[in-house]
């Protein structure tokens, strides 16, 4: 017996020797580095005009290049912030024809040029309802593409806008139409292309692991400069805390969104890490529902009053909330914003942090606590109302109750329901809710967010709330339609300034974003909007080569 | 009568996957995977491509023609074939599951058996308590702890996966590829085997104590036969049947486990795709699921049965019987 034993432990210690320490690898120099990113969910398909999936966008981003894409200010007017990718050079060719020239080193990993016809199959696809693609309704103004020689694509506008080259370049990713064509577009969904993705950006793709990881790799001779990084992981984990645990554990290298300030310490504490702060894409909300509940041709009892919507905005002391649940992480936002736009202005009138002023207007509209209960009432209903949240965000569901308690102090009287996301969303569909907390991302262009959430463009999609002011959509209109930044962010202020005042909501908190990143990768620069769009200059010098590095295989 | 508990067993699988079936339905929540709300017509038009928006009886009744040529569908939150995505995780779950198992019989057995060689003594107290204490621990409480303590403050064992992504991706087959595996397999099999292994280990030492006051085991000693061969031979021989009937038991326990195991350590198996397919609504990979798990259950009871019958001559006998008289 004692023997035996003597062999089990052998055995488990054998295991663990060749498990536990890593191989070395034979490879030096300068593109030997592996970066693992701890991402949060598996994405369904690769191919990029079916799916809206982050973790798809950030592998999209190595696989699939773009024309041009924006640069560092994120800023979306005019081009001349953008960088160019595919299109080594533009130009207008009057007030509404946009005329791109291909970059004639680009190639295809199958070796295939990259040409005009590609770029013309490529809007086609977008346009087409079979393709059902996410991204069809922000192409709406471009009227045409076509090719004029095999490296030169025509756009053309249906108006003229100062969004214009963003739209033409931002929401499409270069397909391959010599491997696409054959492929019923009914069929995008499920391509088993989308699983196994030939594109013509920096890195190609290797292998996917279902519910582990996928693997790419740098393509040596990429037309705009090999990527410093040789390989590039997504480990596939199935929650934030698991995702930050494994970098914290030098199992992993990047985690891009740290998104608690418990995290962020947790990360800071480990050595082999360094913290990156980035402005976010995201705000949160809490936006009321102005029909009533499951109803949407009748108006909501209560939020259907602007002033009562005023006057539960004032009872919320938002600067407090956040120093309490998000300390430096969030910022109050000054609208419906992320920090990511450029139309971020904390200048912005706001209403006020005034409980007093806020339970002088309930009394006003009649909403006095006429039993003693400590909830206000008015003709025998009480002042209450749902807070739903979804029970995946622990952020979401901290804010419930910091909110619930802020309510109770002007005598409201809020009750959570806190819900399975589908249940949420599908409560948010159908309106049968009263007040939700919401997360929004922006993309860089203030005009297709806030017009998808905010106007009546909205209904039936994103403006859940049914929030409806025709003052401030001539505002919205003007604002995208203004031909520089300057003009446009006045009107953009002016909007904003309405609809604070109308309080459909009460925007709560902008996310930064902290990306906790290993100390051996040099060169690390993160776009606002996309923390991968600038992977291939990451770099990782020889001296500071790890094992992982190293591998060859 | 093989053949009529056969027929009873695809009846319960018929049942089960009927009943879930229509419970994913019924359930409230929208079929739309994703973090965030979606915009609502992006959602309908994937419901109608996936054939979501159609009644639930029809729905239903495609499912079944489906499932009688032996198609499971198709996966609308991961776009492929069901069948593709189970064949790709039944194995990870089957690793864990078998490794579980195995923790769970072995330890649980010597335990019980040691327990009850020492019974009223101090080590039957200590291990009795500790027995007890690990029983009662919810299992994704304990895997929490375990991947906290083991992996990230110790660093001894990987956090989440199923192996090495660089040095041992699919397809890389090798010794130190295996070692990994098990390096990966370590934590979650040890967590989900320890707490079955505590259930075991006091069902045996009761079955064994149960056994202990037979006349057998009293004449055995009184013919001075050694304490070990009395243990080994004769106590435990027969305590082992109510051991199979705890095998039988065993298979729910180790597959709702593993749903919250997968999901705590990122294991690739079948329980993390149900936990999502259920999250997202995803109506064919969840009666998929429910089908395999539940054959799993129930096939693995009727073959618990079937053992029993082997190992327990007076059971046969017993059945006999029954049929002899149900014939006369």
């Amino acid at each position: 017996m004692p023997r035996r034993s003597s062999f089990f432990l052998l055995g488990v210690l054998t295991v663990a020797a060749l498990a536990g320490c890593e191989r070395r690898g034979g490879c030096t120099g300068s593109y030997c580095g592996t970066v693992i990113n701890a991402a949060l969910a598996e994405p369904a398909t690769l191919l990029p005009p079916v799916t809206e999936d982050v973790v798809a966008g950030d592998i999209g981003e190595q696989l699939f290049l773009k024309l041009a894409d924006v640069g560092m200010s994120t800023n979306t007017v005019g081009d001349e912030d953008f960088q160019a990718l595919l299109a080594n050079r533009w130009e207008w060719d009057g007030p509404v024809t946009l005329v791109f020239h291909l970059d004639p080193r680009a190639r295809w990993q199958d070796g295939q040029r990259v040409s005009a016809a590609d770029v013309e199959f490529t809007f086609n696809a977008y346009q087409d309802s079979l393709v059902g693609s996410p991204f069809r309704a922000k192409l709406r103004r471009i009227a045409s593409v076509t090719q004029r020689d095999s490296l030169t694509a025509v756009f053309r506008f249906r108006e003229r806008y100062p969004e214009m080259f963003y739209d033409a370049v931002y929401h499409m990713r270069i397909l391959p139409a010599h491997l696409l064509r054959s492929v019923p577009r009914d069929q995008w969904k499920t391509a088993a292309f989308g699983r196994q993705p030939v594109g013509s950006g920096p890195y190609k793709f290797v292998r996917w692991q279902s519910a582990q990881s996928i693997e790419l790799v740098a393509d040596s001779t990429f037309f705009l400069g090999r990527p410093g990084i040789r390989r590039l992981i997504w480990r596939f984990t199935p929650n934030l805390q698991v995702a930050v645990t494994q970098v914290i554990a030098d199992q992993a290298d990047v985690r891009e969104q740290l998104v608690t300030p418990e995290n962020v310490q947790r990360a800071r504490a480990a050595p082999q890490l360094k913290l990156q702060t980035f402005r976010g894409n995201v705000y949160t909300y809490m936006g009321f529902n102005l029909r009533a509940g499951g109803d949407t041709s009748k108006p909501h009892p209560i939020f259907s009053d602007r002033e009562v919507r005023r006057a539960l905005s004032m009872a919320v002391d938002r600067a407090s909330l956040v120093k309490s649940a998000l300390g430096d992480l969030g910022k109050v936002p000054p609208g419906p914003m992320s920090s990511l736009l450029w139309i971020w202005d904390p200048e912005i009138r706001q209403l006020p942090y005034d409980t007093a002023q806020a339970g002088r207007i309930l009394s006003a509209r009649g909403w006095r606590d006429h039993d003693g209960d400590g909830v206000r009432d008015k003709n025998g209903q009480p002042l209450s109302f749902h807070i739903l949240v979804p029970t995946t965000s622990v952020l979401r569901r901290q804010y419930a109750r910091l909110l619930q308690e802020q309510f109770r102090m002007i005598g409201v009287r809020a009750e959570i329901d806190e819900l399975e996301f589908s249940v949420v969303t599908q409560r948010l569909q159908s309106g049968n809710y009263d007040t939700s907390i919401l997360s929004r991302g922006n993309d860089p262009s203030p005009g297709s967010g806030i017009t998808q959430s905010w106007t009546r463009a909205g209904f039936g999609g994103s403006n859940f709330g049914r929030y409806y002011s025709a003052e401030f959509e001539r505002q919205v209109d003007r604002a995208i339609a203004a031909p520089t930044q300057d003009q446009a962010r006045g009107f953009w202020r002016a909007a904003i300034t309405t609809i604070n005042a109308d309080a459909p909501g009460i925007f709560l908190y902008s996310l930064e974003n902290v990306a906790a990143v290993h100390k051996r990768i040099d060169n690390v620069q993160i776009r606002p909007d996309s923390w991968a769009a600038l992977l291939r200059t990451w770099r990782i010098p020889q001296d500071q080569l790890i094992d992982r590095d190293r591998v060859e295989r | 009568m093989i053949l009529r508990r056969f027929v009873a067993s695809v009846a319960i699988i018929f049942a089960v996957v009927t009943l879930v079936f229509v419970l994913i339905h019924i359930a409230p929540g929208e079929p739309c995977p994703s973090d965030e709300p979606v915009d609502p017509a992006v959602c309908s038009e994937l419901k109608q491509q996936f054939g979501l928006d159609r009644p639930v009886p029809e729905q239903y009744w495609r499912y079944l023609v489906a499932l009688a040529h032996g198609n499971l569908g198709y996966s609308f939150s991961l776009r492929r074939p069901v069948k593709d995505a189970l064949v790709e995780t039944i194995p990870f779950t089957l690793q864990l599951s078998g490794a579980a198992l195995l923790i769970d019989f072995l330890l649980g057995l010597l335990l019980g058996i040691y327990q009850a060689s020492r019974v009223n003594r101090m080590p039957d107290w200590v291990l009795g308590n500790i027995t007890l204490f690990i029983y009662s621990l919810p299992t994704f409480w304990l895997a929490l702890i375990l991947l906290l303590l083991f992996a990230e403050k110790l660093g001894w064992f990987p956090v989440g996966g199923a192996s090495h992504p660089i040095f041992c991706p699919a397809g890389v087959d090798s010794a130190f590829c295996f070692a990994d595996r098990i390096w990966h397999l370590l934590l979650p099999a040890v967590t989900l085997g320890l707490v079955g292994a505590a259930g075991t280990a006091r069902f045996q030492r009761a079955a064994m104590l149960d056994v202990a006051s037979q006349d057998y085991v009293r004449t055995a000693r009184a013919k001075g036969v050694p304490e070990r061969r009395v243990v080994l031979r004769h106590q435990l021989r027969n305590a082992l049947l109510s051991f199979i009937t705890r095998f039988g038991l065993a298979f729910p326990f180790l597959l709702t486990g593993a749903v919250l195991i997968e999901t705590i350590f990122a294991w690739p198996g079948m329980g993390r795709l149900a936990f999502n397919a259920i999250l997202t609504r995803d109506h064919t990979l969840v009666t998929a699921t429910a089908l395999i798990a539940s054959a799993v259950v129930v096939f693995g009871n009727l073959a618990a049965d079937l053992l029993l019958e082997l190992a327990d001559p007076r059971l046969r006998v017993r059945a006999d019987v029954t049929t002899e008289i149900v014939t006369v």
